[in-house]
């Protein structure tokens, strides 16, 4: 499978180029424009109740469409997440990788999505009750809203809310506040995520709840 | 009349270097500066032809009643354009033919093309598209935009674009609604709805990222509007 990954860090866009045989399971609505041989078959996201848990908890979607090209020629998919941002590409090797709520965007075979628990304090930094957990072997694509940075992180790494896309799944996160109680409400940091322990960090540069607040006060 | 892109393809904004006797058509509201010789008329329509009941048409595909017609008084001028949302923007030489333009698509085009509405058939309504296209016709030079990165797509045969991706198409190319993976149920069922089939020979051209959906994620976190 030849994957493409155009449009620059502002308008990341995937391009796939299916061999015979080969298939991608994506987000739902992933697609943007396909060769109309290919099939698709939309798959119950992980178990049912799972599934269930990640749609009305973790913000995931119910199902999830897998793309296969049952024909003898290369076929052409193409895929993009709803945000204009940056899409990057794991090699994921028998290991893993825990994904906010709406960052993933498509994986090969071999690759599953699993639910996990991610607690309450992941909830109320609006990350979600329920963290995405990648694992297996293949690649995974994931996206967000906005540039990504990465860090390398030993100890800890404070994070604003809504701005965490994807970390080490040996890593914990808290919620508190930003600074005292005056700089956390003046100061517009209000709540932080902070991420503990050693691995790989991914932030994005925007976050939607923060374009909403601006466009809010304009609406009329 | 020349036209340069600068800023792809995240913020683009156009430069169009206009000489004397030359004139171009743009879409109302998309002018962010020029020259100070540049006289502006606005018409219903096209200049020195069409009428009223195209402008009306025109507005019903969602584009602005008026349009604007730029044409530089002694000497040459430039005048430069934005659009609305952040995104890439593409020139196309007509030859002779005719452009099917999704109709938040256009943005300016030299005088000598003529701007339509093309009426793609009550498909449209359920295609998540404005239900009408522009249909550019004649020769000289187009200028659309997008909402992210514009892609081009050579049509041998079938091809399958989602709804919301599409910026423009070649009149060769038929289009039609239709399903994925081979069921309606399926195709609801994994997010993609109603897909857009284009059939025959020719280009399409797509924008990488949809409006409807970014506004969707969006949505949940926008008040209400007061009525």
């Amino acid at each position: 499978m030849k994957a493409d990954i155009k449009g620059g860090a502002a308008f990341g866009y995937l391009d796939l180029a299916l061999e015979p045989g080969e298939s991608v399971t994506t987000e739902s609505d992933a697609m943007s424009s396909m060769a109309a041989e290919l099939d698709m078959e939309p798959k119950v996201n992980g178990s049912l109740v799972s599934a269930f848990f990640r749609k009305f908890l973790g913000g995931e979607t119910f199902f999830v469409s897998r793309f296969s090209n049952n024909t003898q020629e290369t076929k052409r998919l193409t895929l993009v997440q709803p945000t204009p941002g940056e899409i990057r590409c794991v090699d994921l090797n028998q290991g893993s990788i825990c994904l906010q709520p709406g960052a993933f965007l498509a994986a090969t075979d071999g690759v599953t999505l699993g639910l996990k628990w991610a607690g309450l304090a992941s909830f109320i930094g609006r990350e979600g009750l329920f963290k995405l957990e990648v694992s297996g072997t293949g690649k995974l694509w994931y996206g967000a809203y906005g540039a990504l940075l990465e860090r390398e992180v030993d100890g800890e790494l404070i994070v604003d809310t809504s701005h965490l896309v994807a970390y080490d799944p040996s890593m914990k996160l808290k919620v508190q506040l930003a600074g005292g109680i005056f700089s956390s409400f003046f100061g517009g940091e209000g709540l932080v995520t902070r991420v503990e322990g050693k691995g790989k960090v991914v932030i994005q540069s925007r976050s939607i709840s923060g374009l909403t607040g601006w466009v809010n006060p304009k609406l009329y | 009349m020349q036209i340069e892109l600068i800023h792809r393809p995240g913020n683009t904004a156009a430069k169009i270097q206009l000489d004397q006797g030359e004139s171009c058509t743009a879409e109302s509201g998309a002018m962010i500066a020029m020259s100070g010789n540049m006289d502006i008329t606005t018409t219903t329509h096209k200049k020195q032809s069409g009428g009223l009941l195209k402008a009306v048409k025109r507005m019903m595909a969602g584009e602005s009643l008026f349009l604007n017609h730029f044409e530089p008084k002694a000497g040459a001028g430039e005048v430069w354009l934005g659009a609305t949302l952040a995104g890439d923007m593409m020139t196309y030489d007509l030859d002779q033919e005719s452009l099917i333009v999704q109709s938040g698509s256009f943005l300016a085009c030299e005088s000598s093309v003529e701007v339509d509405l093309g009426w793609q058939g009550f498909k449209s309504f359920l295609s998540g598209e404005s239900v009408f296209w522009l249909n550019l016709r004649g020769s000289g030079n187009v200028l659309l935009n997008s909402f992210g990165a514009i892609y081009p797509v050579e049509v041998n045969g079938e091809y399958i674009v989602d709804t919301g991706h599409i910026v423009a198409f070649n009149e060769s190319l038929d289009f039609s609604l239709t399903k994925v993976g081979g069921s309606w149920l399926k195709s609801f069922l994994g997010g993609e709805g109603i897909v857009c089939k284009f059939k025959g020979r020719g280009t399409v051209w797509c924008q990488s990222h949809n409006p409807t959906s970014f506004g969707s994620a969006m949505s949940s976190d926008l008040k209400a509007r007061k009525v």
